[in-house]
């Protein structure tokens, strides 16, 4: 147990040496290694970090996104349903309009409904006026009747607007050689002349009469001249009353 | 004693310089632990493999072991502790191999070793501190207590000597009894009690020097703390 210099000199030289040797050549080296991969891991850690990070930032902008788009829809949805309530209040109206149209010419087709069928009762109403006028007049037409109304055609020949005394004379060049008159009872000699007279008075011309006798005119005359017909008979103004009618309804 | 070869031996001289068989086996153990070192460390890649997973397990302890005593001087203390834990596992446990003795079961490199231990913490404090602050920690908390500094500093470094030489010498010791006495095999088990001892023995060692070490460090750093 005796203490020797030497190796306690040597000893501790060789320790140090051991201490040099072991750090340059075991502990820098695994050191090192493990500094490397420490720094290898710190950097993967920071790139997940810096990962995870960007993935939270790109959440964050998706969320914030989703809520814009949900609140675009929600305007967009809420903009699709005032425009359907303005297209359907637009559609409402113009349906309600159209209705309205239909109901006034419903109403006017049914005032017109009502003005025909009242013209159509009064034109049968006239016809049938007229048919009993014409059979009562039937009944009590005679010569003397007839008589009454040649002087009447023979007064009013004179006074027929001057236009259309104007008008016979001036076509008189279309007009066929005769007039023909015709009558429901057979006319005297007297009636003829007189008749004769007014005729040239009117006509302007000496034109030859042709006298037919037509039972059908009931009482009264008809001069044709040409395409011109006078009716001065009984048959042609109850004609002329129920057409009269008729124009009446139309005009 | 010098019979059965139990003590350190003389094998040749140099001068005035005797080079004993402690010394040779150390300058064997360090040759195989360069040896070693260089060979595994030459190409350490990032992803390891079995051995050097193992090596850097060994480095990666130590480290985590100064750095839990004296956190802020860690890569500072830790070539000195961590070369002290693995030459004094393997000087221990080279008692083992038959025709070798353990270089710890020579009073004289045990002594070396705690004289470097006692050396390093005066070191390690002045050259963190300054020497002026360094020495003012032997006047705390009071002046009376420098003697007790003193006889502690000298006393803890003989004991750090003594003890592993001790324990050391005597497992060596007694195993060669055993085999005079009982023969072959039979200090089988002493040597498996000698394979714990040298571990436990490695291990407080170079847990005593460092907290030797982080004590004159960390006790000048507690002060100037609770001064601020």
């Amino acid at each position: 147990m005796e203490l020797n210099w030497s190796t306690f000199i040597l000893e501790i030289l060789n320790f140090l040496v051991l201490v040099w040797i072991l750090k340059r050549f075991f502990y820098r080296p695994v050191l090192n290694v493990l500094a490397r991969r420490r720094a290898g891991i710190e950097k993967i850690l920071s790139d997940a970090k810096t990962l995870h990070h960007d993935a939270e930032a790109l959440q964050a902008q998706y969320r914030g996104r989703l809520a814009d788009w949900e609140l675009e829809r929600q305007q967009a949805r809420e903009q699709l349903v005032r425009e359907i309530e303005e297209e359907r209040a637009q559609r409402l109206a113009a349906l309600q309009s159209e209705l309205e149209q239909e109901r006034e010419k419903a109403r006017v087709a049914e005032a017109r409904r009502q003005s025909d069928a009242m013209h159509k009762a009064e034109e049968t109403a006239l016809i049938q006026a007229a048919r009993f006028a014409s059979r009562v007049l039937g009944q009590v037409a005679c010569p003397e009747l007839e008589e009454k109304l040649l002087g009447l055609v023979i007064d009013e020949l004179p006074q027929l607007p001057a236009e259309q005394i104007a008008a016979l004379r001036n076509n008189r060049g279309q007009i066929p050689e005769t007039i023909v008159v015709a009558s429901a009872f057979p006319l005297s000699d007297s009636q003829r002349q007189k008749l004769r007279k007014a005729l040239i008075a009117t006509t302007g011309t000496d034109l030859p009469l042709h006298f037919e006798q037509d039972v059908e005119i009931l009482a009264g005359v008809r001069i044709t001249i040409g395409p011109w017909v006078l009716g001065a008979n009984l048959r042609d103004e109850l004609r002329s009353f129920a057409e009269f009618a008729h124009d009446t309804r139309y005009s | 004693m010098e019979d059965i070869d139990i003590l350190a031996s003389v094998v040749f001289q140099i001068g005035p310089v005797a080079i004993t068989s402690t010394v040779i086996t150390t300058w064997l153990l360090m040759a195989v632990l360069g040896l070693f070192a260089w060979i595994t460390t030459r190409h350490l890649a990032t992803q390891p493999g079995p051995l050097q997973t193992a090596l850097e397990g060994v480095v990666a302890s130590i480290e985590q072991a100064v750095a839990a005593v004296a956190p802020q001087q860690a890569q500072q203390l830790m070539p000195f502790i961590g070369t002290l834990w693995i030459f004094l596992v393997i000087a221990n446990l080279s008692g083992l191999i038959p025709g070798v003795h353990s270089p710890t079961r020579d009073l004289s490199a045990t002594a070396a070793l705690a004289i470097l231990v006692f050396l390093s913490v005066h070191w390690f404090g002045i050259r963190t501190q300054g020497l002026k602050r360094y020495l003012r920690h032997y006047l705390t908390p009071s002046p009376i207590l420098l003697p007790f500094h003193l006889i502690s500093e000298v006393t803890r470094t003989i004991a750090l000597a003594v003890r592993l030489f001790g324990n050391i010498m005597s497992l060596e010791m007694t195993a060669l009894l055993i085999l005079l006495v009982a023969g072959f095999l039979a200090p089988v088990p002493i040597l498996m009690l000698h394979i714990v001892e040298a571990l436990v023995q490695a291990y407080i060692f170079g847990m005593l020097a460092l907290i030797y070490v982080a004590g004159g460090l960390q006790s000048q750093q507690l002060r100037q703390k609770t001064k601020e």
